[in-house]
């Protein structure tokens, strides 16, 4: 199982999954991580975190720990 | 609610997620005239205006802050909700306005159909279309209108085309409202992710209906050629690269941001950004400031030249214009803090500079989130603790809140700037700012080493654990529209001058009446002494049978230790209102005269001047002076602040540890600060 925060740059993905039982998965639909979208990882902090993914034409930063939640195949 | 009554203006409030040109449409409709200002870098307070007279419609706009969901996660998010069901002040508006940003329209249109699910009259208003032609996409109005069963306009943010027809829509939408208008459904399921996921599911076939190929050659006059823009994709063109129309980043910001959020350069790119923010504060504001500063030295004096001399005339001219005087010299700075994150907000970079210090605040218990008040907090402490309202963890919140007022505000800078000055001889423009620079860089890492310690003991001090997120949309770099971004700017510093400058101004009147009264002419033994010295003699024994002076002397005591003495302690006191009075105080207190060319280069030289009464030392040294920058450092000095702490954070805990911890450690610092100095030999 690979969740989103284990994505190399440019790396493509489709989101199989979120995760509900955590905290912050209701806002991560919200703004449109959704199962079926793709996403790709854009930019990272110099910390490694928060990343910034590339979902639905527009760039969102989520934390690590975040993107943990958003299961991809 | 109110919809039986005829007369009744229409309420019309503004919807929509965060980016999505919102506040461009409201200045559009308003004619830019709001009543409420937001301050730059978050909007977190509804504004209300009428719309504008030209429009020829009689109507309320309400604006409020950006919505993802009809589910608010933080304050600013519950504001804008509830205004949506009933405003606390104008009830429920009869139509909502909702922005979709065209090119990001599946995830904007989730709030859209959220809205019609709740049953709420609503017009949506297309922004942004020319990024999705870029892309080479358009949106069918017409299909997107039949299919969510509402009116769809569409609007050019760039030159306002389409404002007419939207004005239509919503007369008749008016005009056409049922009276027994069903009423918001108030509870719908949308707490539920598998009802979030649905609705996506819907969006996205919605979206293969309503988005089409554009085309450029649309300027053919013909029909038929505007029709052929219009061309209803496949499902094969849908499909293509796997990427659906129009789902990738604008592509010029993700080439920017391979340098400005690049793992390495990104924060160093930051620093620079930030200091070029900061220098160009100072730099662009000091000759506004010098002028209105020798615009009120010359105003004063002619006044008292005009006036002779008696209490009225000093009234007017040291009462009323110089205190007035000192709160307006510092507007350029603020105008000029404000109108740089206005444009740093309006080209989409705050959003990243939050994103690149979310992980080091998160270790001191903030939060990403934070970065926008922290800046706020530079120009104001108010409108920054109203910004933290963007963050949805109360801890995180509530730690931002309690560190704010160590942020060197606005108000700290005429202080500064006097006490600089004090300090070097004239002519040193360069040194000055390279002090100024310390003082910030030192108060910024106080904030953070309080901000860790209080973390540290957040458990007995700030009782509250949540979820902690950071999640936020970076959006397209833009070109910033000036005219809005000035717009506001000057509306922000309007709000902040009426808030801040009755209070000055009172409090200068009721300190010129503690210094002045009563009044009584001494006796002086006028052998051997010039007449500028008996009139020199004869203010000083004036002031110190004041009632300024019975109220100082009682804090004389505290102010010993310090090296200073009860006119130090009356100014400190007088800052309560705010911080900035300190000058005005000192003005006054030290009775000084614009005979010298501005008001500062005069207070500078009663400061040379001034004497400890008892000793005879000299009041004003290197040594006191560096303390007084200390104790003005930590100091919470400031009602507003308090209030606004109490307000925000529902409660007085937080208020009054702020006090007692800030005031306890601006003495005790200042203590150390001074009788170190001393102790060094320097005095």
């Amino acid at each position: 199982m690979k969740t989103a925060s284990e994505l190399k740059y440019g790396e493509r993905v489709t989101i199989s999954e979120i995760d509900l039982t955590h905290p912050s998965s209701r806002r991560i639909l919200e703004v449109g991580f959704t199962p079926g979208e793709e996403i790709e990882l854009m930019n990272s902090s110099i910390f490694n975190d928060p990343l910034a993914f590339a979902i639905r034409g527009t760039l969102i930063a989520i934390r690590k720990n975040e993107a943990d939640c958003i299961i991809v195949s | 609610m109110n919809t039986s009554t005829l007369e009744h203006t229409p309420l019309i409030a503004l919807v929509g997620p965060p980016n999505s040109g919102k506040t461009t449409l409201f200045n559009f409709l308003s004619g830019k005239n709001f009543k409420t200002a937001n301050y730059p870098g978050a909007t977190v307070e509804y504004s209300i205006a009428k719309v504008h007279k030209k429009h020829l419609l009689d109507a309320h706009l309400l604006d409020s802050p950006g919505i993802i969901s009809l589910t608010p996660e933080s304050p600013d998010e519950i504001v804008a909700v509830t205004s949506l069901y009933s405003h606390p002040k104008y009830g429920a508006p009869d139509l909502l306005i909702v922005t979709v940003d065209t090119s990001q329209i599946t995830r904007h249109l989730l709030l859209v159909k959220q809205l019609i699910d709740a049953k709420f009259n609503i017009i949506v208003v297309l922004t942004m279309a020319d990024l999705l032609n870029k892309k080479g996409y358009d949106v069918s109005v017409e299909k997107l209108s039949s299919e969510l069963t509402c009116e769809v306009v569409k609007i050019d943010g760039r030159n306002g085309k389409g404002i007419d027809k939207l004005l239509q829509s919503v007369e008749k939408n008016l005009a056409h409202k049922k009276i027994s208008a069903e009423n918001p459904v108030m509870s719908i399921n949308n707490h539920e992710t598998d009802r979030l996921i649905e609705l996506y599911k819907f969006i996205e076939t919605l979206e293969e209906k309503v988005v089409v190929k554009y085309s450029k050659n649309g300027s053919s006059p013909k029909i038929e050629a505007a029709n052929s823009k219009l061309v209803i994709l496949n499902d094969n063109l849908v499909k293509t690269n796997g990427r659906k129309p129009g789902h990738r980043p604008d592509s010029l910001s993700v080439k920017i941001d391979k340098f400005l959020l690049h793992k390495m350069w990104g924060l160093v790119f930051f620093f620079i950004i930030m200091a070029i923010t900061f220098t160009s504060i100072f730099w662009l504001a000091e000759p506004l400031m010098r002028l209105v500063d020798e615009g009120f030295a010359l105003l004063s004096s002619s006044s008292a030249a005009l006036l002779g001399n008696n209490w009225f005339s000093d009234l007017i001219s040291n009462g009323i214009i110089s205190g007035s005087g000192s709160v307006l010299v510092f507007v350029p700075q603020i105008l000029i803090l404000f109108l740089i994150l206005g444009l740093l907000e309006d080209s989409g970079y705050l959003a990243r500079g939050a994103m690149l210090v979310d992980k080091p605040l998160s270790k001191i218990g903030l939060n990403g989130r934070s970065f926008v008040p922290m800046i706020s907090g530079f120009a104001c402490a108010i409108p920054a603790i109203m910004a933290t309202r963007t963050i949805p963890n109360r801890k995180e919140r509530f730690l931002t809140i309690f560190i704010l007022p160590l942020m060197s505000c606005s108000a700290r800078l005429p202080v500064y700037a006097l006490l600089i000055a004090f300090l070097l001889p004239a002519g040193k423009s360069w040194l000055a700012g390279s002090i100024l620079a310390l003082i910030y860089i030192f108060s910024i890492s106080s904030s953070i080493i309080v901000a860790g310690i209080i973390n540290k003991f957040r458990r007995n001090i700030i009782r509250e654990e949540d979820n902690s997120s950071f999640i936020l949309e970076l959006p397209a770099y833009r070109k910033p529209k000036l005219g809005i971004v000035l717009n506001n700017t000057y509306n922000s510093a309007k709000v902040y001058v009426r808030r801040a400058g009755p209070i000055i101004l009172v409090l200068s009147l009721v300190l010129w009446f503690l210094t002045y009264f009563p009044n009584y002419n001494p006796k002086i033994d006028a052998s051997n002494l010039s007449k500028e010295n008996i009139a020199q003699i004869q203010e000083a024994e004036r002031l110190s049978g004041s009632y300024a002076a019975s109220i100082g002397k009682i804090i004389q005591p505290v102010m010993t230790p310090l090296g200073m003495d009860w006119r130090v302690g009356v100014s400190l006191i007088s800052t309560f209102a705010a911080r900035e009075v300190f000058v005005s105080s000192l003005a006054l207190i030290f009775k000084v005269t614009s005979d010298e060319e501005s008001i500062q280069y005069s207070i500078i030289g009663a400061m040379r001047r001034a004497k400890i009464e008892e000793t005879g030392e000299q009041l004003f040294t290197v040594s006191t002076v560096i303390g007084l920058i200390v104790f003005f450092i930590f100091a919470l000095q400031c009602l507003s602040t308090v209030a606004v702490s109490k307000k925000e954070t529902g409660g007085w805990r937080i208020p009054i540890l702020q006090i007692i911890l800030f005031s306890s450690t601006a003495y005790i610092l200042s203590f150390i600060t001074v009788n170190g100095l001393r102790a060094l030999g320097i005095n």
